[in-house]
């Protein structure tokens, strides 16, 4: 971090004196931008075989709930006009 | 380069900062911390946001260390688990987690220290504790930063354990 200016990234400021609150929005952010997962992977060492493995099983299981999200919004829709209308 | 890259980062942040303010439109809420770029009005106990002291938690997963420096960097007041009379696996618990935070808010409170900007480093189990002790021994946290080492793949860290 001495190369880059401080508290700058990574920072929440606490309103109202509600530290709770902060410390869940910081990780939360954290979660989100998947540095809490790097860290914990990251404290030993992963072999290649195993990053391999695991990254095509993460991709794997995004295509599968990206498919399922948009089969349920699919059919999950109501309140559309009538397709059939006229025949 | 190091300047090229401060600019772009400050004119990303400026950009980002302005998104949300325009989306909180309150005025109250206040999620980044002003930059050094002469922006704010805020002030904490008179004093600037950059010149407040720093508290640096340093959560490993054996222990938590907790030290107090000014904006410029010199140490004032140092704590950990191991000060406070824990000894081995007890002092990887958030209790003594929190009996380091107190007592480092009791000894920063009679330096005359009263806000002061937290930064975390590591996720051990003394990571909030160590925060809630600092608030329950009367100091007032005023932001929150996490400075955990990240390597853009580095040294190779030891093997994987299994148990």
């Amino acid at each position: 971090m001495s190369r880059h200016l401080r508290f700058v990234a990574r920072t929440v400021m606490v309103q109202n004196g509600d530290v709770d609150a902060a410390y869940n929005t910081l990780n939360r952010i954290l979660t989100q931008e998947g540095i809490i997962d790097t860290v914990k992977r990251k404290r030993y060492f992963e072999k290649p075989y195993v990053e391999r493995q695991r990254k095509n099983f993460e991709n794997c299981r995004r295509i599968y709930h990206m498919e399922m999200a948009r089969k349920i919004a699919f059919i999950s829709r109501t309140n559309r006009e009538d397709p059939w209308l006229g025949c | 380069m190091y300047k090229l890259n401060c600019i772009l980062l400050s004119s990303v942040n400026n950009v980002c900062r302005q998104l949300a303010a325009s989306l909180n439109a309150n005025g109250s809420s206040l999620l980044f911390p002003p930059l050094p770029g002469q922006e704010s009005s805020l002030r904490f106990g008179g004093v600037k946001f950059e010149e407040l002291p720093i508290l640096h938690i340093k959560a490993t997963y054996n222990n938590t260390h907790i030290q107090l420096t000014d904006s410029a960097g010199k140490s004032m007041v140092r704590t950990s688990c191991g000060m406070e009379g824990f000894k081995n696996i007890k002092k990887s618990t958030p209790i003594a987690a929190q009996t380091a935070g107190i007592s480092a808010a009791a000894r920063a409170t009679t330096k005359g220290v009263r806000f002061v900007r937290v930064v975390v480093k590591g996720l051990g189990p003394g990571r909030l504790p160590a925060i809630k002790g600092l608030t329950m021994g009367g100091l007032e946290v005023v932001s929150i930063t996490d400075n955990t080492p990240v390597p853009h793949n580095g040294c190779r860290p030891r093997k994987a354990r299994r148990t």
